[in-house]
């Protein structure tokens, strides 16, 4: 017999589900409270529109159907370009859109075959590019990681246009941009001077370059140091927008959660404004990333501000069980109630009734089960003479479901 | 202050890295490259250090099981981690080589059959120049392939190519200069910014 182990969400048995669960709350109560709403997206897009969307999902990654008409439909490979065509073409009233959503996106990879499928938990907002709306985002998503309980977590803040304003004035080719963009993603300065070196690039776009991967850390620092690469005036108003925001952060109180990365760089290409990304001890990758990007709505006719963010909820729960921060709740029932045939009718109306009352209740016939094998904070126990209810070394005789639950109650206290 | 972890690679690299370690003025407790031992404290227990494999130190860095590796950069292609490369040290120098039998230049537009133990290295440089190939993946004595026709030709790293030699095969086409380079996890350089940076600045003045 063929043995299947594709038991590929990991997390699957009851208590797994409990914590994803509570996880999941947590996120969605912390949304809620900036004025957030629910919604979801379809499960199948069109796979001409991703497709047709440059610089997004690589297509490879893509999980394709086919449906009955021979049309191909791709299994949801992210949320927050469906959401932005959703609002685009809605013609929504635009103005401040709050949205939310906590759905499972799907991509394959030849690494990681066995993963195909990951839940995100994200928020975006359309209509406003104030740099009032980009620091509640960032502060939303750290008070979300307060939320849940870390206690060492930073959010690396850096912005897409500033290197798309240096690259701009130079003329390299898309090889070589590539190259360039993995040699500032991995801080390799090592390699990346001799790579500069044979490129042809004005000197100062050059050094300018080549100090983007330091300008890492504290945001003062790194807005001094900043202010030495300026070359023009859009690169002006970039740095202008981060310092606008590092202040709002600060009267958020947010200080300590942040640092500037200037040499962050987003694989996802339609981003234009701030960019973030949130590392929590000992998870290599971010457990949340974001930003800013006004112009993917260009590529539906109407494009409208937006920034958002999205948490890995996988990852989330892998570093929270790394650092215990899950509590799970024992799997007990509130009361078991055990009835001799005879006793069977008092006995399932006493269960409904408590049931009716919102108390967990397992009833078991003593016939028909010789030994129980759940735990229970109460026993209820019927007989033909007298009903018992046991708890902790209490013993209590009642008759009516109504006895029965003033006994319950009083015992709670 | 947070201890930090630093994986290092065992085998033929260690020794040099100890030394580099021991020049920082950092003390650890029985360390040497012939101990059987995997894991190490200095004298505070600001920092362990663990041994593993040469190919894993990235993951143990990317997967962030350790904050910094000090690994060949030879590794650090093959297993494409994610991870930030911040100081070249300089130690362990050799370079990425294809090789084959003398008589036998790289021919062009017919696949070719690479044995190797980095795959990935080998398909990522025929890739850029376009080059179909189908890679067989070995374990050690590389240089065999070629010689009892496993293998059209073998992407291996070259020292001093003495081994090479020997076994009747020269380097025919140079891909990548390797050294040992520090590498760092991303979430570690952000939440134990201070620890990690220490750590790297005793290291590069131990380098001067």
């Amino acid at each position: 017999m063929q043995r299947y182990v594709m038991d590929n969400n990991k997390n699957t048995n009851v208590q797994d589900f409990q914590i994803r669960d509570d996880l999941i709350s947590t996120l969605k109560n912390r949304f809620t409270t900036y004025g957030y709403k629910q919604v979801r997206t379809s499960t199948f897009e069109s796979y001409d529109m991703y497709s047709n969307l440059i610089g997004t999902v690589n297509k490879d990654e893509m999980i394709k159907v086919i449906d009955t008409s021979g049309k191909v439909l791709v299994l949801r490979p992210d949320v927050t370009i469906p959401l932005n065509r959703m609002t685009t073409l809605n013609g929504l009233n635009t103005d401040n859109q709050r949205l939310f959503y906590v759905l499972d996106v799907f991509r394959q990879s030849p690494e990681q075959m066995d993963q195909k499928e990951s839940t995100q938990a994200g928020v975006e907002c359309f209509g406003d590019h104030s740099a009032e709306t980009d620091s509640e985002i960032i502060m939303m998503a750290i008070h979300t990681l307060k939320d849940i309980g870390f206690r060492n977590f930073k959010l690396e803040i850096g912005h897409a246009g500033f290197f798309k304003e240096l690259i701009q004035q130079t003329k390299l080719t898309e090889q070589e941009l590539d190259a360039l963009q993995s040699l500032i993603q991995s801080k390799n300065l090592a390699e990346m001077g001799p790579f500069l070196t044979q490129l042809d690039i004005e000197e100062d776009v050059r050094t300018a370059i080549q100090s983007i991967p330091m300008m890492y850390g504290n945001p003062e620092h790194v807005i001094e140091q900043a202010k030495s690469i300026i070359r023009n005036d859009s690169m002006e108003a970039i740095l202008q927008n981060l310092i606008e925001i590092n202040e709002l952060l600060k009267a958020y109180g947010a200080e300590n959660s942040v640092l500037f990365n200037l040499g962050l760089i987003n694989n996802m290409n339609y981003y234009s404004g701030v960019i973030f990304q949130g590392f929590v001890d000992s998870i290599g990758k971010p457990v949340v990333m974001g930003g800013r990007y006004d112009n993917l709505g260009e590529q539906f006719d109407h494009s409208i501000p937006a920034i958002g963010f999205a948490f890995e909820v996988d990852l989330l729960i892998h570093a929270m069980q790394q650092q215990g921060l899950t509590n799970t709740q024992p799997l007990t029932a509130d009361i078991i109630i055990r009835y001799p045939k005879e006793k069977q009718t008092d006995a399932l109306r006493s269960a409904y009734f408590l049931r009716d009352h919102g108390y967990q209740v397992l009833t078991y016939s003593v016939e028909k089960t010789e030994e129980v094998n759940v735990e229970g904070k109460n026993i209820a126990d019927f007989s033909v003479s007298h009903n018992t209810l046991y708890k902790q070394n209490m013993k209590e005789t009642f008759s009516k479901p109504e006895e029965l639950l003033s006994l319950l109650k009083k015992e709670e206290k | 202050m947070q201890p930090i972890t630093l994986a290092l690679a065992k085998g033929r690299p260690a020794k040099s890295t100890i030394e580099l370690l021991e020049k920082t003025g950092e003390h650890f407790i029985d360390l040497h490259e012939d101990s059987r031992k995997l894991v190490f404290y200095n004298k505070d227990k600001s920092i362990k250090v663990i041994f593993v494999k040469a190919l894993d130190v990235p993951t143990y860095v990317e997967k962030g099981a350790a904050d910094i590796g000090i690994v060949g950069k030879d590794n650090i292609m093959e297993s494409q981690a994610d991870v930030y490369e911040l100081l070249d040290l300089k130690i362990g120098k050799c370079k990425f080589s294809v090789a084959g039998k003398p008589d036998h230049p790289i021919k062009n537009n017919q696949k070719l059959t690479i044995a190797t133990k980095y795959p990935n290295v080998a398909k990522k440089h025929f890739l850029k120049k376009g080059q179909p190939i189908e890679t067989v993946k070995l374990n050690g004595s590389v240089e065999l392939a070629p010689i009892i026709g496993l293998s059209d030709y073998i992407v291996d790293i070259v020292e001093t190519g003495s081994t090479l030699k020997e076994n009747g095969l020269v380097v025919l086409e140079d891909i990548e200069k390797i050294s040992t380079r520090l590498i760092v996890n991303k979430a570690s350089f952000a939440t134990k910014a201070a620890e990690v940076q220490q750590f790297i600045n005793q290291l590069k003045l131990a380098m001067e």
